[in-house]
């Protein structure tokens, strides 16, 4: 089935799975979608850094207007030496989130857009990504001793833990998954119902709920990032 | 339709090949940018605070030079007021020193004079006396004409001394 197919059959969910090498299975859809987004993530943040200006201009004003508000949250969570460390991942994060959710409501001529966010594949492999960052950064500040808070406050609580940090990335990537596969749905629900109006309606809602899920996520991950650092304060 | 498959590995890679390329091209020009500006506007408003410091002091310095140059100046017309006054007094003291001093010499030389006038006279008219009377007894003494001759004789001493 080829993309046209795909959006004309209202296809929302089609990830359009292929076994590459036997046992292995990818879905391509997502794969497309995902590339795109990297492109455009990476086009706007090129052309907002190629001509760096100390009066900024255009895009290289929005793009500092989104990388100065998240430092902001970095500085306040991490302090300004974790900041330094964590800023590429986290903005990296928060950019591919925001326009991967929100490729998914644009208008879809000819091709089938959809958010790469919307396969669950997606938000649970980033969600992995921000746990083992975690630990990376944890132990590159504190050494192996970061594993210690596995067993705090008591050594009895280590089931616990650690079941909270598998919790974590599941509901972190599970939330994304839900609101973004469900605005999708629903859009298409909507245009079938109601071909005019309501449908923009709720485009213009989830594009705020686009931006919404790719804070949060990332607010997430910089309180997640945040206790690797912490100590690092006192 | 919810199945998790090799896309979760592949978007890992994804994901890191994104974070990767961005890192090292863009965030490091982007961030340091940020930093840079930061620096300069707090190096900006630390150096205009410090330049708003320097021109009060150096405003409060020139007021007080200012004022100290006023007293100074009324010290000075002060002192100059009072030299004159002083100066004025002297002098005129001198000048009344001076005048009193005329007046009595003046004063001395009329009465000099006077004395020598006096004398002067005296003399002269001892001589004439002397010289009426010699004339008279060289002469017959008649009543009337001793009379005239005695007039015509002063006359003539008169006459004589005027000339």
């Amino acid at each position: 089935m080829g993309i046209a197919e795909a959006a004309s059959s209202g296809g929302v969910l089609e990830y359009m799975p292929k076994e590459i090498y036997p046992g292995i299975v990818i879905n391509m859809q997502t794969l497309y979608m995902s590339w795109l987004t990297m492109a455009i993530v990476a086009i706007i943040v090129f052309a907002a850094t190629r001509n760096i200006k100390e009066i900024p201009s255009g895009i290289q004003n929005l793009v500092e207007m989104f990388v100065e508000w998240l430092n902001g949250l970095m500085d306040n969570n991490m302090g300004v030496a974790g900041r330094r460390i964590a800023a590429p991942f986290v903005i990296t994060l928060f950019l591919y989130l925001f326009v991967g959710n929100e490729i998914g409501m644009l208008p879809q001529i000819g091709v089938h857009l959809s958010s790469p966010t919307n396969d669950v594949n997606v938000p649970l492999a980033l969600a992995l990504m921000v746990s083992v960052t975690v630990y990376i950064y944890g132990v590159a500040q504190k050494g192996l001793i970061y594993f210690k808070h596995l067993i705090e406050p008591f050594a009895i609580m280590l089931p616990l833990n650690i079941l909270e940090e598998v919790a974590k990335p599941v509901t972190m990537a599970l939330r994304l998954f839900g609101n973004i596969l469900a605005g999708e749905i629903l859009l298409e629900v909507l245009y079938k119902l109601v071909p005019f109006l309501v449908p923009n309606v709720w485009i213009g809602f989830s594009l705020v709920i686009g931006f919404l899920q790719a804070f949060i996520f990332t607010m997430l991950t910089v309180i997640a990032i945040a206790p690797a650092f912490r100590s690092e304060q006192k | 339709m919810v199945s998790l498959n090799f896309t979760l590995i592949a978007q890992v890679v994804n994901f890191i090949i994104l974070l990767v390329i961005l890192a090292k091209f863009a965030y490091k020009p982007l961030l340091k940018a940020l930093d840079d500006r930061r620096a300069k506007i707090i190096d900006d408003m630390d150096s205009a605070e410090q330049t708003r410091l320097d021109a009060e002091a150096l405003k409060k310095e020139y007021t007080k030079q200012l004022a100290n140059a006023k007293k100074e100046a009324s010290e000075i017309i002060d002192k100059a007021n009072k030299s004159a006054q002083t100066m004025h007094e002297t002098m005129l003291q001198e000048v009344q020193k001076d005048k009193e001093n005329i007046m009595a010499a003046a004063k001395e030389q009329i009465e000099q004079e006077r004395t020598q006038a006096l004398q002067d006279v005296r003399g002269e008219v001892i001589a004439l006396s002397t010289q009426i009377a010699g004339k008279l007894m060289r002469q017959q003494l008649d009543s009337a004409e001793n009379r005239a001759a005695i007039e015509k004789l002063t006359d003539e001493a008169l006459t004589q001394k005027q000339a």
